[in-house]
């Protein structure tokens, strides 16, 4: 059985699965719950001034079948008293002393508001803060969450103010409706962040009501932007790590959030940097219990590839990830369509004919029954046909053999750049 | 033409030139592909071709990429 204990910049926790700043984190019965259930860790729902919530609150995309493949939620930070709060989290540190505990926080952004709330949560017991400089509806307009996320001096100055009395480690939990993450990463980082959380949630709009044209979700027919997470935004998280984790400037350790449902969302996070992880929506869609599944699978996973400590994936595969100028134009590969497995529907054949580069060709045999075939030489090697095809094994996508040595665009262009100085190479 | 005869055409001119000892010269990169200027050994005899196809502008780019290596 594998090692699954984390160390997020001092936070230590039994494994690397933290349910995030969110609903389920709102109390200390649900907390405690959580941890009962197998969760290592819990970002307290955001502290700061109690707000006025409205009702309906959350809403859901639900694609071909698959319910909460997007969700999205116009909830605000806690509206509860601090000092509530504040005794839930004494009361569940206590009971709990090996699982981490972190307050998210959001003030207004002034020196003294950032030094009160710190001071005050801190006494609590708690085992790090998360500055919530992220959520991107309500408090936004107010000056706060992703507002003062969005603007990296903002980001620099209060994380700052907090590292100015702060005793535990501290966490800043990045926006991802920024044009460039890693500027407001990096902000973070000057400003003396122990780690970086990413990623919160996304401006959305779910839908309008065909029928009486009211925004999805909506308070008495009116609606506002809300935040989108789940499943859907989960390839936008990830790069979002993965660009934070291969930024030589910011080294700091990483929570990774955004879509996280299974263990293999939790490795893939890992690998590209995260320390850790933090899940709201599949605990919302599936209960507290799903830790279990993403436990066992972690541990299976580890122990299959002979992996003694979840620290030994961490960042693995950062140096994978690159910039498109480094990627060897000179690799091919192309698809191969097993007519053993094949049925015959021709989605690929459509793919390809209408939308890609029409080397699909539709042929009959001695026999007259017909099958489908790649023109292997006019093959791109986009995958789109292996993307649409329903059934698994039918279309492989296979190396072709090297015919030219690896090329990358920026080799090619040093190469032209450096021969332009001895010839005439232009553009 | 497919896009695959295209490239088989416009490598087998660069081959053409290059097996009578032509080398890549000069480039000229442009909306409808690249100009590539080839001249031979002692410089005096200039070819030209125009390489619109995507797979060959790889080949030659790879070509100069490998001349670059073999040049003093």
């Amino acid at each position: 059985m594998a090692d699954l204990r984390i160390n997020l910049a001092g936070i230590e926790s039994p494994n690397p699965f933290w349910l995030a700043s969110a609903p389920p984190t709102n109390s200390g019965y649900q907390v405690q719950r959580a941890f009962e259930a197998g969760w290592g860790g819990a970002v307290w729902k955001t502290l700061g001034d109690p707000i006025l919530n409205v009702t309906s609150r959350f809403a859901a995309i639900n694609f071909n079948g698959k319910r909460v493949a997007g969700f999205n939620n116009i909830e605000l930070i806690t509206d509860r008293p601090l000092d509530v709060n504040l005794k839930e989290i004494y009361e569940t540190k206590k009971k709990f002393p090996h699982h981490a505990v972190i307050a998210s926080l959001m003030v207004e952004p002034q020196q003294k508001k950032w030094h009160e709330i710190v001071k005050r949560v801190e006494d609590s017991g708690v085992d790090g803060l998360e500055l919530n400089f992220g959520c991107p509806h309500g408090m936004a307009e107010r000056g706060m969450g992703s507002a003062s996320g969005q603007v990296p001096s903002l980001v620099e100055r209060q994380t700052y103010w907090v590292k100015e009395v702060a005793k535990t480690p501290v966490i800043v939990k990045l926006t991802p409706n920024i044009t460039d993450i890693t500027a407001t990463a990096e902000a973070a980082a000057n400003g003396g962040a122990d780690a970086i959380s990413m990623i919160n949630t996304i401006n959305s709009l779910m839908g309008v009501d065909l029928d009486t044209w009211n925004p999805i979700p909506h308070v008495a027919g009116k609606g506002a932007h809300g935040g989108y997470c789940g499943p859907a935004v989960k390839p936008i998280a990830l790069n979002m790590v993965a660009e934070c984790a291969r930024h030589p400037l910011i080294n700091v350790p990483i929570s990774g959030i955004g879509g996280i449902s299974t263990w293999q969302d939790a490795v893939e996070f890992m690998l590209m940097g995260a320390t850790g992880v933090q899940v709201c929506t599949a605990a919302m869609h599936h209960g507290f219990r799903i830790v279990e599944d993403m436990l066992d699978g972690l541990n299976n996973y580890l122990d299959n590839m002979g992996i003694a400590s979840i620290s030994g994936i961490i960042g693995k595969a950062v140096p994978k990830y690159s910039d498109w100028g480094d990627l060897d134009l000179n690799y091919n590969i192309a698809a191969r369509i097993n007519p053993d497995v094949c049925i015959n529907c021709n989605k690929c054949y459509i793919a390809c004919e209408d939308t890609s580069h029409q080397c699909i060709e539709r042929l009959t045999d001695s026999t007259g029954k017909s099958f489908l075939k790649v023109r292997q030489e006019d093959c791109v090697g986009c995958n789109l046909c292996s993307i649409v095809c329903p059934v698994d094994g039918a279309i492989d996508m296979i190396e072709l053999p090297r015919e030219l040595q690896p090329m990358t665009w920026n080799d090619r262009q040093a190469v032209l750049h450096a021969a332009a100085c001895k010839v005439d190479i232009t553009k | 033409m497919s896009e695959h005869q295209q490239f088989l055409a416009e490598r087998e001119q660069i081959d053409l030139l290059i097996g009578k000892g032509y080398q890549i010269h000069s480039v000229k990169e442009h909306l409808n592909g690249a100009t590539v200027e080839f001249v031979n050994g002692e410089g005096k005899q200039k070819e030209t071709l125009l390489i619109g196809n995507a797979n060959a502008r790889k080949y030659f780019s790879s070509l100069i990429v490998k001349q670059s290596h073999l040049s003093p």
